[in-house]
């Protein structure tokens, strides 16, 4: 793995082609569970461990696979990691599992694991393939937190469970509700973008 | 959780079209969303498409859930059955369709398999999973569900219209400004919570 | 082999989706002991917790769920123990919220004039709103409460800041969770009566 690529991989995913705010992709799984910071590290985590493991494990099997069975292959590489992580969840971290609920396992439907099964471990080697897939998985991890701790921070002046508002303040009950997560997204998005765009590095809708 | 909840299926059905909306209460289903709701013809032809994919996966999940995998205690396996079933459903949609209605398969074009990895279509069979629904329920869920989620695609669909003519700031185009049309759709559906009573 | 072929597929198919099952039942097997562990530990956690005893970690509360007493009555299974010499009883209900059962535990005291406890052993309603009942504040509400003419009210309008009076048999609302909030309530005080009934405390 040669340095200079695998810096480029990094700065790509994290910021350049952020799958969050320059693709809007694979939000739907953990969009949800933004409304608590705690959730929100172990849900990112997961799908970033889950895409690097299985951009790793497409790659070492790509000469085998037979085209036309591509997608359900990697389907099932990705369900298998999956399972794996929430099986694991539900074993040693029972409260956080409960929150998750359904959202681990639509971990799978996370376009961003498939996008980078399709665009990037099917033609690259292992080693760089993981890293391309935990690095997409940082850009996204980086995005949900920032959305994850607004919500926290003013919706239950929490922060990892611990207090950090002091009692007198109010809670933004939207902060709570599902809007909220689009409006701070939004956000995010237009300010990632104007960076960008400032930075001349042209990206348009 | 053993027993399934005595919700009526009317009421099922209202509440996952409007007062839960599987997409703007759940935000399940975002990326072809986003992405098709340019066209209002081609979001029209997907919520159907979704529609009828959920009320089939639901129905068939329900069953091998049920007779299959509970049974003979492979419940871990249930993401892979699950998936697996829902890709051969549309897989068998796209065969119906590219035979009944030509047009309708190529404006759709890629977002037809992409039906596959909608979280909206796993996701309501894994909240079916989780909240033991009934038969009957798991059908009217699933059905709200699409209906649901075809009609927040077309009402973006012709907010989009509009949008499109009006003067966004640069860094908000597309995806910005979409998102924040959402969560206001989300903010009026959340209007509706007062509308059902359960028994 | 033609890589491309059918037989060869076939093959390939069958001895991958067998290798990544085999593997995750393996997975499984090795995690399902933990799994039991954690769900009855949870059950036991809420029945003690919904009687107002204090506990910290599954191991303690394998230890202190030994001195509960488990009895049969009235179709209903009771759990009770002596604190500060009354005797105090907890048990699990289970009805309908907006999406799911809602199962938990409720705590009180042999006549049933105060509420011990509640503890929420699982629900599905929606996350970051119904779900919320699970949270610490919305159950503390009902810790110590005391019981006004056989029932409970959920107080909608003040809902989202918790009820800190525990002698108005009042609780608060979760707001944006009307029905969750009043099924929890219903189905509390659904409980209170069937206890009331079993062990003849006064209406």
């Amino acid at each position: 793995m040669s340095e200079a690529k695998s810096v480029t991989v990094l700065r790509e995913n994290v910021w350049t082609s952020n799958p969050i705010f320059m693709q809007v992709l694979g939000i739907c799984s953990a969009l949800a569970v933004t409304n608590l910071l705690i959730n929100t590290v172990i849900m990112t985590l997961g799908v970033t461990l889950v895409t690097g493991f299985s951009s790793l494990t497409v790659s070492l099997l790509k000469k085998l696979i037979p085209r036309k069975v591509r997608m359900i292959i990697q389907t099932l590489i990705i369900a298998f990691y999956v399972i794996i992580v929430d099986l694991v969840l539900r074993a040693y971290m029972p409260d956080v599992s409960k929150n998750l609920g359904p959202y681990v396992g639509l971990i799978i439907t996370n376009c961003i694991i498939m996008g980078r099964a399709e665009a990037f471990a099917q033609s690259n080697g292992p080693f760089i393939s993981f890293w391309d897939g935990i690095t997409s998985g940082l850009g996204y991890m980086g995005v949900l937190l920032l959305v994850a701790v607004v919500r926290e921070l003013l919706g239950f002046g929490t922060l990892l469970g611990y207090q950090i508002m002091p009692p007198t303040f109010l809670p933004w009950t939207i902060m709570v509700m599902a809007p909220s997560a689009f409006f701070i997204l939004a956000i995010i998005i237009w300010i990632g973008k104007s960076i960008q765009m400032r930075q001349g590095k042209g990206a348009t809708a | 959780m053993n027993a399934a909840p005595a919700i009526a299926p009317l009421t099922l059905l209202f509440a996952s079209i409007l007062t839960s909306n599987i997409l703007l209460a759940n935000f399940l289903g975002m990326c072809s969303f986003i992405a098709i709701s340019k066209d209002m013809n081609s979001s029209n032809g997907l919520g159907m498409a979704v529609t009828v994919v959920l009320v089939l996966t639901a129905g068939v999940n329900w069953v091998v859930l049920h007779f299959i995998l509970i049974p003979l205690g492979l419940e871990f396996l249930q993401y892979i059955v699950f998936i697996m079933i829902i890709a051969a459903v549309v897989q068998i949609l796209e065969m119906v369709l590219d035979r009944v209605s030509q047009s309708l398969y190529m404006a759709l074009g890629i977002f037809l398999p992409l039906i596959t990895v909608n979280c909206a279509v796993l996701g309501v069979v894994l909240f079916m999973q989780i909240r033991n629904y009934t038969f009957i329920q798991s059908i009217v869920f699933g059905l709200g569900s699409g209906l649901g989620w075809w009609l927040a695609i077309m009402l973006l669909a012709a907010m989009r219209r509009k949008i499109d003519k009006a003067p966004v700031p640069a860094g908000l185009q597309g995806p910005g400004i979409t998102m924040i049309t959402i969560g206001m759709m989300a903010m009026a559906f959340i209007g509706f919570s007062g509308m059902l009573k359960v028994q | 082999m033609d890589r491309q072929g059918t037989i060869y597929t076939m093959i390939f198919s069958f001895i991958v989706t067998f290798a990544f099952v085999f593997l995750l039942s393996l997975t499984n097997q090795a995690t399902v002991g933990m799994v039991k562990l954690n769900q009855e530990t949870t059950r036991q956690g809420a029945i003690l917790a919904a009687m107002g005893i204090a506990h910290a970690g599954p191991q303690e509360v394998l230890e202190k769920f030994k001195s509960i007493r488990t009895e049969q009555k009235g179709g209903v299974t009771l759990y009770t123990t002596t604190r500060n010499g009354e005797t105090i009883y907890a048990a699990e209900f289970a009805g309908s919220g907006l999406w799911s059962t809602i199962r938990g535990v409720v705590g009180v005291n042999s006549d049933v004039t105060r509420i011990l406890g509640l503890e929420i052993i699982s629900q599905g309603e929606t996350p970051g709103l119904g779900g919320r009942i699970d949270e610490q504040w919305f159950k503390d509400q009902f810790t110590d409460e005391k019981v006004v003419n056989g029932q409970i009210q959920v107080d909608m309008h003040n809902a989202g800041a918790p009820d800190t009076s525990h002698d108005n048999g009042q609780v608060d609302g979760i707001t944006g969770a009307t029905i969750t909030s009043t099924s929890v309530g219903r189905i509390v005080n659904d409980e209170l009566e069937t206890l009331r009934s079993i062990l003849g405390g006064k209406s």
